[in-house]
């Protein structure tokens, strides 16, 4: 089960990364996704008070992410 | 050497907290110290953002209470180079399950220490209310760009209770890729945690003694140690101009003391009889077993995360995460906030679903006829079949000065089921739920 | 373990040093591309409106001058950030023949003007409403410069705005304001 897992995420990295560069905006259209409310991640201090609830109440944590998008400037 | 001045410098953030100024002048030095020749380009974008946040928690019948305030300082060198410093303090009073069974009588039970006890009473759900723990934390991360392309960022970890502490270095590494429309990160954490419990570290699957003078007290070691590895690889991807989808797969291993000192058993009479049901007697007393875990965890998890800008300015959050692991834990979560925008006010109804099926060694009690052919055994409801619900609703205000406040109320409830047993404990409730209200505020500035 | 964090702990201070040597050299090169092989600065003839005077004007207007083309928006940090140097360098290479033109690349105006009445730019800004220009002039971030020259050929480029770069990006513009027109 475990293996399958693995493989089928191996394989479905090369067809993420190139089925991604069909998406996306130009440089100059970030201007939505520039707003700080577009963060994955907008109030990281919420997100770790909930987190820390959840943490100490059930068995699962973690596996949330990071950055990325944004205003994409320099 | 680099973790040990962050430590030294995260300690002296702590004895200055009352005063902003005073902590904004330290941080600056701390940062400029580590730094070193990179903090002397000074510019425009030179500043400090702080975000604090205060959290209540509170859960009915008398059980666990918690505050949490939280405070995080961030100091931009420029647009994507950061160093960032948390204190984050929490202190939990009340009472806690201690994983026994509701029983026909008053039961007694041994508390942590060995030194008292406490009683739960005929048909209650026993509750250790020696429970009371203070715990700090200090954490600290630099990110920065090391090219258009590529980013980085490390950080250390160090919190502290009077019974367990934990220290965690983090790196992350990025690509940017398409015009920085993917975004692939890999992040890396460590973190070495001691336990040391009050009563030193009880023998696992071993009667609880009646108090410290018995000889498996004696014979307790002080302290237990546990690593953990965390490596999680993700993938940003900006799908057009107002969405944005995240997809991470995370793997992480724990090794070590992974039970709960505190937590015990109770063994059930399963002989036919009187007390078919009931609780099984040894050396004269109701016998409960303190818990055991495997001494190694692995857990994957998958997590999927998209934001969507409507045309109205409106915004919806929504993710969902998948997450397994070898003791026989399967979750599936789910989160969902919706945020209606007004000029500089927002309103943000939040929804979260968690459901866990039960990990292999999990057993609401232990029967007296096997239960000394057990290898792992916890009654923790937390590693039980278990479902929670969370409803929130989330306020914020922007002030004309671009400094926010917000406040959030949400309610969690908590569901656990199971084997409802035989004889006499099929009368009694052995998978109480659980409310609780959370109440945060908080102010960036 | 313990050897683990060790490790690590040395990977963590190498790679900072390694960051701050990174961080001192420059990201892009001072060097001019050579008048032969640079390419010549497209939509020369497009007209767009300017800020300050509300008068169309294309970048072929400006032919004989030294020309540095920004293209800008809003709601981009770095942006914010090179207001100030490009009103410095208008101000002082302005006799010397340098004409800074900043291209505004907001998909809604009313931002764009609410910035503007912020950072009060002392030098000319252009509004490309439509973004008309900025995908042929290649630009890949926000904000993205070309230097132009006597001729009206793209000598330099950078992408981004780098407070410790500033030193490169004006030697630039003072080497190819000392290169006199053929």
């Amino acid at each position: 089960m475990r293996r399958i897992i693995h493989l089928v995420g191996l394989l479905a990295l090369p067809i993420i990364v190139s089925g991604c560069s069909d998406m996306g905006v130009k440089p100059w259209e970030r201007d939505v996704l520039a707003q700080q409310e577009m963060n994955l991640i907008s109030d990281p201090l919420e997100s770790s008070l909930d987190d820390h609830i959840y943490f100490s109440k059930e068995a699962s944590s973690g596996g949330q992410g990071f950055g990325g998008g944004g205003c994409g400037c320099n | 050497m680099a973790d040990k001045d962050l430590e030294v410098v995260a300690v002296a953030v702590t004895k200055k907290t009352h005063k902003n100024r005073e902590l904004a002048q330290l941080l600056t030095a701390a940062s400029c110290a580590l730094i070193g020749g990179l903090s002397q380009g000074a510019n425009a974008a030179d500043s400090w953002d702080v975000d604090s946040a205060f959290l209540l928690y509170s859960e009915s019948d008398g059980r666990v209470s918690a505050a949490e305030p939280v405070i995080s300082a961030t100091k931009n060198f420029d647009e994507e180079t950061k160093l960032t410093f948390k204190i984050a303090a929490d202190t939990l009073t009340g009472a806690s399950p201690n994983g026994a069974t509701a029983s026909d009588h008053v039961q007694t039970f041994t508390s942590p220490s060995g030194k008292g006890s406490y009683n739960a009473a005929a048909g209650e759900q026993p509750l250790d209310d020696t429970f009371k723990d203070t715990r700090i934390a200090l954490s600290t991360n630099w990110a920065a760009p090391i090219n258009r392309d590529w980013a980085y960022g490390v950080g250390g970890y160090l919190s502290k209770e009077h019974d367990y502490q934990s220290l965690g270095l983090n790196g992350s590494l990025s690509r940017y890729l398409n015009q920085k429309n993917t975004t692939l990160t890999l992040g890396l954490n460590l973190s070495n945690d001691t336990a040391n419990p009050e009563g030193g570290v009880p023998t696992g699957l071993v009667q609880v003694p009646l108090s410290s003078s018995d000889s498996e007290f004696t014979q307790r070691s002080d302290a237990e140690n546990k690593n953990l590895v965390d490596v999680l690889f993700g993938v940003t991807q900006v799908i057009n101009r107002s969405t944005i989808m995240q997809f991470n797969y995370a793997l992480s291993t724990s090794s070590g003391y992974l039970t709960d000192p505190y937590k015990i058993l109770s063994v059930i009479d399963d002989n036919a009889g009187a007390n078919f049901g009931g609780n099984f007697q040894s050396s004269g007393r109701d016998l409960y077993l303190y818990e055991k875990r495997p001494d190694s965890r692995l857990k994957q998890s998958i997590y999927w995360q998209t934001k969507h800008q409507f045309e109205n300015d409106n915004i919806l959050d929504v993710s969902y995460r998948y997450m397994f692991d070898d003791w026989g834990v399967n979750s599936h979560t789910i989160d969902a906030k919706y945020r209606f925008r007004f000029d500089n006010q927002y309103l943000e109804p939040q929804l979260r679903w968690y459901t866990q099926s039960k990990a292999d060694f999990y057993h609401r009690y232990l029967n007296s006829s096997d239960y000394t052919s057990t290898d792992f055994a916890s009654a923790d409801y937390r590693l039980g079949d278990l479902d929670t619900y969370t409803l929130g609703l989330k306020y914020g205000y922007k002030f004309a000065d671009e400094t926010e406040f917000y406040t959030r109320f949400s309610l969690y409830h908590q569901e656990s089921s199971g084997d409802k047993g035989y004889g006499k404990l099929t009368t009694q409730e052995l998978y109480p739920g659980l409310d609780a209200a959370m109440l945060i505020l908080g102010y960036k500035f | 373990m313990i050897k683990v964090h060790q490790g690590f702990a040395q990977t963590t201070l190498s790679s900072l040093v390694i960051s701050c040597t990174f961080f001192s050299s420059a990201l892009w090169a001072t060097n001019l591309t050579s008048p032969a092989t640079a390419k010549a600065a497209p939509h020369k003839t497009v007209m767009l409106p300017e800020y300050q005077t509300n008068q169309k004007i294309s970048l072929e207007m400006e032919k004989g001058q030294v020309v540095l083309v920004d293209f800008w928006a809003s709601w981009c940090g770095p942006c914010r950030e090179s207001f100030p140097w490009m009103t410095s360098m208008q101000a002082k290479y302005k006799d010397q023949g340098l004409k800074v033109i900043a291209i505004n690349l907001d998909q809604e105006k009313g931002q764009a003007l609410d910035f503007l009445e912020e950072f009060k730019p002392g030098f000319s800004v252009l509004f490309d409403t439509k973004a008309e220009l900025p995908e042929d002039f290649g630009v890949i971030g926000m904000p993205t410069s070309f230097l132009i020259d006597r001729q009206g050929n793209i000598r330099a480029t950078h992408v981004g705005f780098h407070q410790k770069n500033i030193n490169e990006y004006e030697s630039a513009i003072a080497k190819l304001l000392a290169e006199k027109g053929e």
